[in-house]
């Protein structure tokens, strides 16, 4: 999802959509903004705290994450020690899990890095479709549990921020 | 080249199933689940279970893009889809084929032509299967008596542009037709506005046959009997049985020859079914449809076959050809399956989910129970409300009703109510025991009677 969008790649854009069965797509990009949705009720159901760079769904919304237990294959975040006010960020869905925008570039964080709410962590790709997780709270990232390139599982706990 | 590592798109019984038998064949296993599903049988069967995402379907087991991801990422070089869900979305295959997994299942440029109604019955009319007798657009009354009387009354007469039975009409003879159509013509042009009408075949009393087939990809196709599924509430059947007993033997043949042809007239590969519509009193049978996977009801043909077809479906999709002939195929006896559904019948087959707390299934000879339940398993809402499949199979229809009303009382089910009652009550029903229903028999026969008795 590099480079700007013409109108072309929107059309193509539109065509992959609909033919898709994706739910819901938004797409930030410096000062151009696209969102589209399937669901007649998206307007009102459209993450307005952190709107995410590139969403296809499912979107990470808590409800989705939150009560999902840790999955047996992967390191669970509950033998972890945590600390107080700590809270696991856990995979919206399964997918590959990338710690920077693209090849070579950044991370989007490190252990210590302070982040808000809505800064991007990792991105989550299904099938050359990318999804932004982003900080639901402010604060540290305490701890990373999965390497760059990995496959995640719905619910695989990612993250372990400590809440300012 | 034979498959390695198999993923598995599906959940329930049949996820548990296909398990089973690639771990037959010495493949490895990676059971997709949601989340509602990470503690199941086919989960702890299987060598690896990878979470797709939430419960939904829609997010997790409806999502091609993230099933093939998740196949591709657990390093899995076939899939198999199951029934339902995305079973006979041709974008399943053709995603998989993108990424060189092998798909156990047709091409998708066959599953595209026989999930197309029209294409579908202009394959089968090419390859000389008997299709229901109609005509084409009826101009006049008198066109509608001559049709009438070619067709063979009683005829139904149906708006072009119709559904809904709309526009709809019943003639048991030639004055019938001619009223008919008047009648018909009009209620089309007020529902649709187009008064074109055609003529098919009415049969009020039809039974639902269905052959089994397995085809190489190269022509070759083979088929294992037939199944009568006649016992059907709103389209879903609850009871199937191979082979249909109420049919002859000159028949029979003709039926599997009908299915045959077609089916290798598209150079059909993998494991599909055809369904016929079944015309006691004529014998006669006319092409519905093609299911391009396989079927809820498949074990009914293993069972009187002694053949595993999910083993053969495995595989066929790793590059192998057809593992009998024809003449190996040797049917005896006969097979009754009845599905248990995790449903209320007193309560309009209200789905009740929830967790068993015991489940003790029949055993012996000649009983099979395919199912991923067991005491303390949760049924989840988010699905279809089948637990479970139990299957019997005996010399003669007769013994083999009686072997599963035997096996049905010695099941023991609690926490949630099932239609294992019901069954029990269906073929203990004379109609039954005689072989005298048809498709809408349990709707307009027995579920009546059975409504009264139970509230």
């Amino acid at each position: 999802m590099s480079g700007s969008l013409f109108p072309d790649a929107l059309k193509q854009l539109l065509e992959e959509f609909s033919r898709s069965g994706i739910r819901e797509l938004h797409v930030r990009k410096a000062d151009f903004e696209l969102y589209l949705s399937t669901d007649p009720a998206a307007g009102r159901s459209q993450p307005v705290a952190a709107p995410p760079a590139v969403t296809a769904a499912p979107s990470p919304t808590p409800e989705a994450a939150a009560p999902a237990a840790p999955p047996p294959a992967s390191a669970s975040a509950g033998s972890l020690d945590l600390p107080e006010n700590a809270v696991v960020i856990r995979a919206p869905n399964l997918g590959t899990f990338y710690r920077a925008p693209k090849p070579g570039a950044a991370n989007y964080v490190e252990i210590g890095s302070k982040v808000k709410t809505g800064d991007e962590l990792s991105l989550i790709e299904v099938m050359k479709l990318f999804t932004a997780l982003r900080a639901e709270e402010d604060g540290t990232i305490h701890a990373i549990l999965v390497e760059d390139g990995a496959m995640v599982e719905g619910g695989q706990p990612l993250f372990v921020l400590v809440r300012d | 080249m034979a498959i390695k590592r198999l993923f598995i798109a599906n959940r329930g019984e049949i996820a548990l199933r296909i398990v089973r038998a690639a771990q037959a064949l010495n493949i490895e296993t990676v059971v997709a689940v949601s989340d509602a599903d990470r503690d199941t049988a086919a989960a702890r069967q299987a060598d690896r279970a990878v979470v797709l995402g939430p419960a939904a379907a829609a997010k997790s087991y409806l999502d091609p893009r993230l099933i093939v991801h998740a196949a591709k990422e657990s390093g899995c070089d076939g899939l198999h889809p199951g029934y339902g869900f995305l079973s006979e979305r041709a974008i399943l295959p053709r995603l998989c084929a993108e990424h060189g997994i092998a798909f156990v299942g047709p091409e998708p440029d066959v599953i595209d032509t026989l999930g197309d109604k029209l294409r579908a019955r202009a394959m089968a009319r090419a390859a000389g299967v008997p299709l229901v007798p109609g005509s084409d657009c009826v101009a006049s009354a008198a066109d509608a008596r001559r049709e009438g009387d070619r067709i063979g009354y009683p005829v139904l007469l149906k708006a072009s542009a119709g559904g809904g039975g709309r526009g709809m009409v019943i003639a048991n003879n030639g004055d019938e037709a001619e009223a008919g159509f008047h009648r018909a013509s009009a209620e089309a042009v007020a529902a649709f506005g187009d008064g074109t009408l055609f003529m098919e075949r009415f049969v009020p009393e039809a039974r639902h046959v269905e052959v089994q087939l397995m085809g190489d990809g190269k022509g070759q196709v083979l088929h294992f009997g037939e199944r009568d599924c006649s016992v059907q509430r709103r389209y879903q059947k609850l009871i199937e049985e191979a082979p249909c007993a109420a049919m002859s033997d000159d028949l029979r043949a003709q039926l599997h020859q009908s299915a045959v042809a077609l089916a290798a007239s598209v150079n059909y590969r993998n494991a599909g079914t055809a369904e016929f519509l079944f015309d006691v009193q004529r014998q006669e049978f006319y092409f519905i449809e093609v299911n391009a996977r396989i079927q809820v009801e498949h074990p009914v043909s293993e069972m009187i076959s002694g053949f595993d077809l999910v083993q053969e479906q495995i595989r066929i999709a790793g590059g192998a050809g057809l593992s009998v002939a024809q003449q190996d195929v040797v049917l005896s006896g006969h097979a009754i399956e009845c599905r248990i559904n995790a449903e209320d019948a007193s309560r309009d087959f209200l789905p009740s989910p929830g967790r068993v707390t015991r489940w003790e299934p029949p055993q012996g000879e000649g009983i099979r129970l395919d199912s991923h339940m067991s005491a303390g398993a949760m049924i989840p809402p988010f699905y279809d409300s089948m637990v479970g499949k139990l299957i019997v199979h005996a010399a003669t229809r007769a013994d083999a009703i009686a072997r599963l009303s035997a096996a049905i009382d010695d099941f023991v089910v609690e926490g949630v109510p099932t239609t294992l009652d019901l069954h029990r009550a269906i073929i203990a029903h004379p109609d039954f025991v005689a072989n005298r229903i048809h498709t809408r028999w349990l709707e307009q026969v027995f579920l009546p009677g059975f409504g009264k008795k139970a509230a």
